[in-house]
């Protein structure tokens, strides 16, 4: 793998060509990757500013002393890591139920044949189709004759609905590439339908587990309207919505709100940091037996 | 490699008492899902339903209008509008999937530096649509950064105020919504070409296949499905979930011309005193929309698996 | 057959534990009782300022008044809830409200907002102490023109819509706005050509959002029509196209951006409050809040405020569109309503206006507080806006009805490019009439 085993060269002009191929590719991907990082720049050096320094020059860097304290405050004020616990508890609970659920069901969606399993598919699918904004006022009355408003679990339950379609999406399709011999291997040996599990899609589908745990977490974490709406007390409000109301109509402060949005960008980034190896594994996984 | 059932088809037995046991084992585990689903989307899908053929306030306001709202939504010509401004933004969907296919192959065969550009490609998926939105608002300003470097190249004429008008907001929104979905699409393909064996893509390389016939000839069949996913998805999104990115670039203006169906939906629904019933009526136009694509590509997904899987 | 029985057992029994500590986690329901409140308030733009932002909640004004009234009135509680958007809130209170759970106090928007939501919210006018009524402008913004009730509380945030000039800017050009300020339409294009001419950008404003419109250009439009003639045209008694009020401020509206006095990107910009802080702009349409950040950048000395110009012949002159914008109001579901008035008489109290008023800068409602009561130099742009305090019209948008003000808003934009005329514009208002 990789570019240490080269294909035969012919001659030295198309070798320069290849080279030259080479170099504008990793030019490309050079200038993607920084354009990708600027964002993340311009919230930094904004977050440094005071606010009228922001106002005088939002793009240039700080010209005065670096405001650390924005960053302070968001602690000590803001309150801003408990407000991280609230969205930790939230999407925590939502990837452990989207992967428990969504493993379980995409597998039988990805290898067992049965009735009616296309129209499920779609109906499943179909929920994804209706935007948010309509379906909120009656999903809320509803959650409020229940008591499910202001908790942590409607929040919760109502992630589960709204990723439940991506993930099994996401996960049948990686589950229907793993080859059906080791399944059919698995249940010669004895397995049941977890041992199959188990053994072989956890191991096989892992890189579409990872992607699951990685991109619904950061949905979840940065998701504003269903928080906002179903949450009310002050000490359960995710640091999205918390965030959001730190730039108004007429006054604002982006600087400090900046300075709260890289601090929650860091948990997401951990999550992403830990998960990403495990999404190209390849085959080296000891599945050949 | 001869296989003797490729992905994608039943690996579990066909017939007998093993059969049997499966499918129910299948049925008690999609149960939970739709469960959760129907006690979560059931009534608020129906009643939007019903509330389309009203002209629900939100409140008490509930009087059965019949064909009303799609009348005047079809009849008022929005809807060409808004169908219209949907159709160009659908041109970010080949965009993306085919770019994050060649990053992702890229990638995997390790160019330099890959284990670097892999973890930064994502990151923009962690950044509000919102911030995005803004900072491409500013650096399509008049005196943005763009128009900027256009003068300097000596190309000052073509600088414009872009988000002005549709014609050209609509393309740098396509940019946008491209340049955002990269890194998902790359790292969603590289998940699935970890189910590709390694020794069918260094028997290509050796036999002399050049880069765009490995993507496109053996990468591509051998994940038809993730394909699949990453391109219904993507439509999906375009369709319901790009409403911060409008909302901070453009408002869906100038006037309506970069205003798309679930932003109209939000108008409808928060800004322009409640016309619920006639958000509701937009709702359920984009619900069939949107299926008559998704069955379309599922169609055609089954069938390209057929011949290559 | 039986390890995998226990196996689902297992899973089952796993997914109950966890389900269960969720829900004990999200704490039990709060009783509703007779003596507490629940209040929403706006995190943004309303009782809590930028500058608490970097406090803790206890620190806020409100926590603090809060506790004063619960101190005052022992054995009551007033919880406070913020809500993150201040538009979502009207939905979200509108769900409440058919679910039975509304808040007892809520933080809207005047207007049309809260017209609308007529049927839940209470009918305070029993219940306002008469004081109250005297002392406190703005009661229109919150009486229903329909039923004549008063659904709530105008907030202590009279907003104001003026110019916002910069004084060294005008002064370079030669001119004197604090003494001489243009008055007619033809003083001020005057006044925008020199400024031009000297190289500055005479007017500067973001309208992808019709903020010149709504701030300044409805006024144009109110005082040459009058506000009859406006809502009239809203049901249809009489049409916008024929209003020759409406017309004449769009045309207005336009040539701004013909003649070069407002910035020529004015349909797209988000930067026009930047340049006008950076110093590069002379004046800007905009509202009383904005005034203290101003102050900030350019420097108290710096900051100037006039009224808009007037059309000649208007009907209503030397006024601007303003008042508050926000108002509290008490909903059907509340069980001690009189509490709940009791709180906003408070909350609205000399005192307690004063206190907030050391918070941030607004222009209260209550006409017993004058600007040396807050210490303003006399010839400081807060002060002049207390000035013009009883010289304001409600704001025209927040009138409109809700078939026009969605094209209202959409496509006044339009007319600023040029890609629609104004009889246009007006003509398709008309044809949200007929249809809505």
């Amino acid at each position: 793998m990789g570019l240490t085993v080269m294909a035969k060269q012919h001659n030295p002009t198309q070798k320069f060509w290849r080279t030259f191929g080479r170099v504008v590719i990793f030019i490309i991907l050079l200038i993607l990757a920084i354009s990708f990082l600027y964002p993340l720049y311009y919230m930094l050096i904004n977050s440094l500013k005071s606010l009228s320094g922001y106002y005088v020059d939002p793009f240039g860097l700080p010209s005065e002393k670096l405001q650390w304290q924005n960053f302070a405050t968001m602690i000590s004020q803001f309150k801003i890591l408990k407000l991280f616990g609230n969205s930790f508890i939230i999407s925590f609970f939502t990837v452990l139920g989207l992967v428990a659920f969504g493993t379980v069901a995409s597998f039988s969606f990805a290898k067992v044949d049965f009735k009616g399993k296309g129209g499920v598919y779609m109906a499943i699918l179909a929920t994804l189709f209706v935007p948010a904004q309509v379906t909120m006022i009656p999903m809320y009355i509803s959650f409020a004759k229940v008591g499910l408003v202001d908790s942590y679990f409607g929040v919760i339950l109502a992630y589960w609905a709204m990723f439940l379609p991506e993930t099994i999406m996401l996960m049948t399709a990686n589950f229907k590439s793993i080859p059906n011999e080791l399944i059919e291997a698995a249940t010669i040996d004895g397995c049941g339908y977890f041992g199959r599990l188990r053994n072989v899609v956890m191991p096989m589908g892992w890189p579409a587990i990872s992607l699951s745990i990685i991109f619904f977490f950061i949905c979840s974490w940065n998701d504003l309207f269903t928080p906002m709406v179903l949450l009310k007390s002050m000490d359960k409000r995710t640091v999205m919505v918390a965030l959001s109301s730190l730039i108004g109509r007429y006054t604002g402060d982006p600087p400090y709100q900046y300075a709260g949005l890289l601090m929650s960008a860091i948990p997401a980034l951990a999550v992403y940091a830990v998960f990403q190896k495990s999404i190209v594994k390849g085959m080296s996984m000891g599945a050949i037996k | 490699m001869a296989q003797r059932s490729g992905p994608g088809q039943a690996a579990l037995p066909r017939r007998g008492e093993m059969r049997r046991k499966n499918v129910r084992i299948a049925y008690l585990t999609i149960l939970p899902v739709i469960v959760i689903l129907l006690a979560v989307k059931a009534y608020p899908i129906i009643a939007t339903i019903y509330r389309s053929f009203t002209n629900w306030n939100g409140l008490y306001q509930n009087d059965f209008v019949g064909l009303a709202n799609y009348k005047e939504f079809f009849g008022s010509g929005l809807f060409m509008v808004l169908f219209k401004n949907n159709l160009v933004l659908l041109l970010s969907v080949p965009l993306q999937v085919i770019i994050g296919l060649i990053v992702a192959v890229l990638l995997y065969e390790h160019v330099p530096g890959w284990k670097a550009f892999r973890a930064i490609y994502y990151i923009p998926q962690i950044i509000s649509l919102v911030i995005l939105g803004y900072l491409f608002k500013s650096m399509f300003s008049l005196d943005g950064p763009v128009n900027q470097v256009l003068e300097s190249l000596g190309l000052g004429h073509l600088a414009k105020e872009w988000l002005a008008d549709g014609s050209t907001a609509l393309p740098i929104m396509v940019g946008c919504i491209t340049w955002y979905s990269i890194g998902w699409q790359t790292i969603v393909i590289l998940g699935g070409m970890s189910s590709i064996d390694p020794c069918v893509f260094e028997a290509a390389r050796l036999d002399g296949a050049n880069f765009f016939q490995r993507t496109f000839k053996i990468v591509l069949p051998m994940i038809t499905s993730v394909i699949t996913y990453c391109i219904v998805m993507a439509v999906v999104w375009t369709f319901t979930s790009l409403f911060s990115l409008i909302y901070s670039m453009t408002g869906g203006g100038p006037g309506y011309e970069t205003m798309t169906l679930d932003y109209m939906i939000y108008e409808k629904s928060f800004v322009t005193g409640s016309q619920l019933g006639m958000a509701c009526t937009i709702s359920v136009v984009l619900f069939v929309i949107i299926m008559i694509i998704t069955a379309a590509e599922m169609k055609l997904s089954n069938m390209a698996e057929k011949k290559w899987g | 057959m039986k390890s995998k029985m226990k196996k689902v057992v297992a899973l089952l029994l796993v997914a109950a534990l966890l389900l269960g500590t969720i829900t004990m986690l999200s704490g039990c329901s709060k009783k509703a009782d007779d003596n507490t409140l629940t209040i929403w308030i706006n995190g943004k733009d309303s009782y809590i300022g930028p500058s608490e932002q970097k406090l803790s909640q206890e620190d806020w004004y409100i926590s603090q008044a809060i506790q004063r009234f619960e101190d005052a009135n022992p054995g009551v509680t007033v919880e406070l809830v913020v809500s993150a958007d201040g538009e979502t809130a009207h939905q979200t209170f509108k769900a409440d409200a058919m679910a039975g759970t509304a808040p007892d106090l809520a933080n809207l928007w005047t207007g049309q907002n809260i017209f609308s939501m007529e049927d839940v919210i209470l009918d305070i006018s029993d219940l306002i102490p008469e004081e109250d009524l005297e002392n406190i402008s703005g009661w229109d913004s919150v009486t229903s023109p329909a039923t004549g009730a008063i659904l709530g509380y105008p907030t202590s945030d009279n907003q104001i819509c003026f110019f916002i000039y910069n004084k060294q800017i005008i002064s370079e050009c030669g001119l004197d706005f604090d003494n001489n300020p243009p008055r007619t339409i033809d003083e001020f294009n005057a006044a925008c050509q020199t400024i031009l001419d000297n190289g500055y950008t005479p007017i500067a404003s973001d309208e992808s959002f019709p903020w010149f419109g709504c701030y300044i250009v409805n006024y144009w439009w109110v005082q040459q029509s009058g506000y009859d003639r406006i809502l009239s045209d809203c049901d249809g008694t009489t049409t916008f196209a024929d209003d020759a009020g409406l017309i004449s401020a769009l045309e207005y509206y336009r040539s701004t951006i013909e003649n070069g006095y407002l910035n020529a990107d004015a349909v797209t910009s988000a930067d026009s409050w930047n340049k006008f802080c950076q110093g590069t702009v002379a004046m800007m349409p905009q509202v009383s809040s904005v005034v203290s950040d101003a102050e900030d950048a350019l420097g108290a000395e710096n900051v100037g405020v006039m009224l808009p110009p007037d059309f000649d012949g208007a009907q209503i002159t030397d006024q601007t569109i303003g008042g508050p914008g926000q108002c509290l109001v008490v909903s059907k579901d509340c069980k001690n309503p009189e509490l709940a008035v009791k709180f906003l008489s408070f909350l609205n109290s000399r005192d307690e206006v004063l206190r907030f008023l050391e918070v941030q800068s607004k222009v209260p409602t209550r006409t017993d507080i004058t600007a040396e009561d807050l210490g303003l130099a006399a010839d400081s742009a807060t002060a002049k806006l207390f000035d013009w305090s009883d010289q304001i019209v409600y704001w025209v948008d927040n009138s409109l009805y809700s078939t026009v003000v969605g094209d209202y808003y959409n496509l006044l934009p339009l007319v600023l490019a040029g890609k629609m005329t104004p009889v246009e514009f007006a003509e398709d208002l008309d044809g949200c009439v007929t249809a809505g």
